[in-house]
């Protein structure tokens, strides 16, 4: 179901860039709502697919609510630099050193997220994204395949040998 | 010769590149002996170790743009140029759950080396498989011309040899660790070169801030002179900054230098940290970037250097004129360096394409990779090297669509469809094709000036979309072929 539901933001963040983009055809340009479908289609495509990327039997687990800050960073940052109006030159007041809108951009879309994915990308390594049992059934997974394909290649009545380097790799996508 | 590399001659800087140099060379031979097998040449033997494999990765995401064109454009357009370095913040994390495990697993199921192999594993396509390697080729090609043309210009501001000799002594001495130590002297010489860089970056940084009185004091005189400038878009559109922002955030997701280093790591498991590390590494070679743009313009903006001659000079003119001649030197022989390394791992991986995914394409099986490898490394480099020199202008037009290229051609067949049992080799094929053709037919038409797009939209960002889109309309309307397509561990790889 996660998978389902990325993949339709997925198509829906894809077809909104496209939007975004087919409007700045329109004679005139790109009308005032185009940056709009690509502030909230970004975030949507880049989340979409990280949980398309890490969910597992279905489920993101505990990486839901980081994935969810991550949108909302995004989203917010976007739509905030959009909508808000322009600094005051020269006395524009500064956060950390940048006006406000140039602030949020580098700080909260730059910054924040590097604060929250890597951290939760490694505390749920071992549940979430690989670990040792996982491992080992891949690489039984891959000996069998190789056992099958040398099998297969093998003509009748020869006997069993183990697959070969150009065996293997006569196959797309497999090399030995 | 580029007008701001020209005055970068010092004594001091010779001396530091020419040591500089002498490591490479030094890395070279030690890795030429442990090159035994076309594994070890093309992806380490799968076993780079972590800290040696995210250094390198940094040093090959980064290349000589953000030391010279980057800080350059940040002074031309302002902010708008941040939105290409300011998905870092999730790419490498992304890239690490959506393709890290999968293609390090299908390293460990089928030793598999190459992008356009996973694709070939994926679908069961060795149409699919030699399709991505044609892209992967046809973006190549411009990226080692524009930087074999960008050492010839860096190698002869520093030596003063002409820019013509510049391109062959840059090209000979990567071709000599290329050809010899395949990606194993890449990687090292890359975590050498990268470690001297996230340094060197951090100094000029701090030296930005000294000169500047902080970023408070940076900022004022722009916000007086230029508002804009500091505007959340800098001096472009919106909808440029932000197309931007989607084809370096998603599109890094296709860029083969990057996903090929997936494969190198000894232990997957050593996964859990590569993320975190990397992104920090980006961070502190990109202060470069954001600090001497943004500090360069806050100079001229006060009266403290004149407007500059060219863009591409504001790093060299700040190093030469605020940081001492070491730390100048090191930046320099640095960006020389990142442009040997990335040429490298291009050539590294035309290489691969060259010798294993084309036959496989073609139905033939490979043989004698690593002596093939070798040979089609130093002929790729030669004729790189030739292009650089020969072709003029055609040589930027080559290279600026490289990245999109990659972004539309492999961002779906390979980082959705890896991570989607429904994708279908039909959908792969056609999304391929269309990633291939969109970039070609509208960067060409761009090029010869027969159309131009409209303000905020790029090739490589509709090239992307476009793909994305054309692949899940295809794997919808084949999907009932979805299910036979994948092979059982191919199918655990995914699962897992």
């Amino acid at each position: 179901m996660t998978k389902r539901i990325a993949l339709a933001a997925m198509v829906l963040a894809s077809l909104a860039i496209a939007a975004a983009y087919a409007s700045a055809f329109l004679p005139g340009g790109a009308p005032g709502w185009a940056p709009w479908l690509m502030a909230l289609g970004i975030p949507t495509a880049l989340v979409a697919v990280m949980v398309l990327g890490a969910a597992r039997d279905g489920r993101v687990g505990r990486l839901g609510l980081p994935f969810a800050f991550s949108f909302v960073v995004l989203a917010a940052g976007f739509c905030l630099a959009v909508a808000l109006p322009e600094d005051a030159g020269a006395g524009a007041p500064l956060y950390l050193g940048l006006p406000l809108r140039a602030a949020i951009v580098i700080y909260g879309i730059g910054l924040f997220p590097i604060v929250v994915l890597p951290i939760a990308y490694a505390l749920t390594f071992g549940e979430q994204t690989l670990n040792a049992a996982d491992l080992e059934r891949v690489r039984l997974a891959g000996e069998a395949w190789a056992r099958e394909t040398a099998a297969a290649s093998r003509p009748r009545g020869e006997s069993p040998a183990p697959p070969s380097a150009d065996r293997v790799a006569a196959h797309p996508g497999a090399r030995a | 010769m580029n007008p701001s590399m020209r005055h970068v001659g010092h004594p001091s800087i010779i001396v530091v590149a020419a040591l500089y140099f002498a490591v490479v060379v030094a890395i070279s031979v030690w890795a030429t002996r442990r090159t035994k097998t076309a594994s070890d040449f093309f992806v380490g033997g799968h076993g780079i170790g972590l800290v040696a494999l995210t250094v390198a990765s940094v040093s090959t995401s980064v290349s000589g743009f953000a030391f010279i064109g980057g800080p350059g454009l940040i002074y031309t357009i302002g902010l708008g140029a941040m939105y290409i370095v300011l998905p870092a913040s999730v790419t490498n994390v992304m890239g690490a759950w959506v393709l890290a495990k999968r293609m390090r697993l299908l390293g460990e199921a089928r030793q598999l080396m190459t992008v356009p192999d996973a694709i070939g594993a994926r679908y069961r396509s060795p149409l699919a498989q030699g399709l991505s390697g044609v892209a992967i080729l046809v973006g190549i090609v411009g990226y080692m011309a524009t930087n074999a043309l960008a050492m010839g210009v860096v190698i002869d501001a520093i030596f003063g040899v002409g820019m013509g000799w510049g391109i062959w002594i840059g090209m000979g001495v990567t071709l000599a660790y290329s050809v010899s130590g395949g990606i194993l002297a890449g990687i090292y010489v890359d975590v050498f070169q990268g470690t001297l860089m996230a340094a060197a970056s951090v100094l000029v940084f701090a030296a930005v801030l000294k000169v500047g009185g902080g970023l408070a004091g940076i900022s004022a005189p722009i916000m007086a002179a230029d508002p804009a400038f500091l505007g959340p878009w800098g001096k472009i559109t919106p909808l440029a900054a932000l197309s931007f922002f989607f084809v370096f955030g998603l599109g890094s997701l296709g860029q083969p230098q990057g996903v090929h280093k997936y494969y190198m790591l000894k232990d997957p498991l050593q996964l859990r940290w590569y993320p975190l590390l990397k992104t920090l590494g980006l961070i502190l070679v990109l202060l470069l970037y954001f600090g001497v743009g943004v500090g360069v313009k806050s100079l001229v903006a006060r009266g403290s250097l004149p407007p500059l001659s060219a863009p591409d000079a504001a790093t060299p003119t700040f190093l030469l004129r605020f940081t001492p001649v070491l730390l100048a030197a090191l930046v320099f022989s640095g960006v020389a360096a990142a442009t040997m390394s990335a040429v490298n791992s291009f050539i590294n991986i035309a290489a691969a394409v060259v010798t294993h995914d084309l036959p496989v394409a073609l139905g033939r099986t490979p043989r004698n990779e690593l002596k093939r490898g070798r040979i089609s490394t130093a002929v790729l480099a030669s004729a790189a090297a030739l292009l650089a020199q020969t072709s003029g202008t055609m040589v930027a037009f080559l290279g600026i669509f490289g990245w999109g290229l990659f972004a539309s051609t492999l961002v779906p067949a390979l980082a959705i469809g890896l991570n989607w049992e429904g994708a279908t080799r039909e959908g792969a094929i056609a999304s391929i094709s269309t990633g291939l053709v969109v970039t070609l037919v509208a960067e060409t038409m761009g090029y010869m000036k027969l159309y131009t797009l409209p303000a905020g939209v790029t090739v490589s960002g509709l090239s992307l979309v476009l793909s994305i889109l054309v692949f899940f309309a295809v794997s919808w309307l084949t999907r009932a072929r979805a299910a036979a397509q994948i092979d059982p561990d191919v199918r655990l790889v995914m699962s897992v």
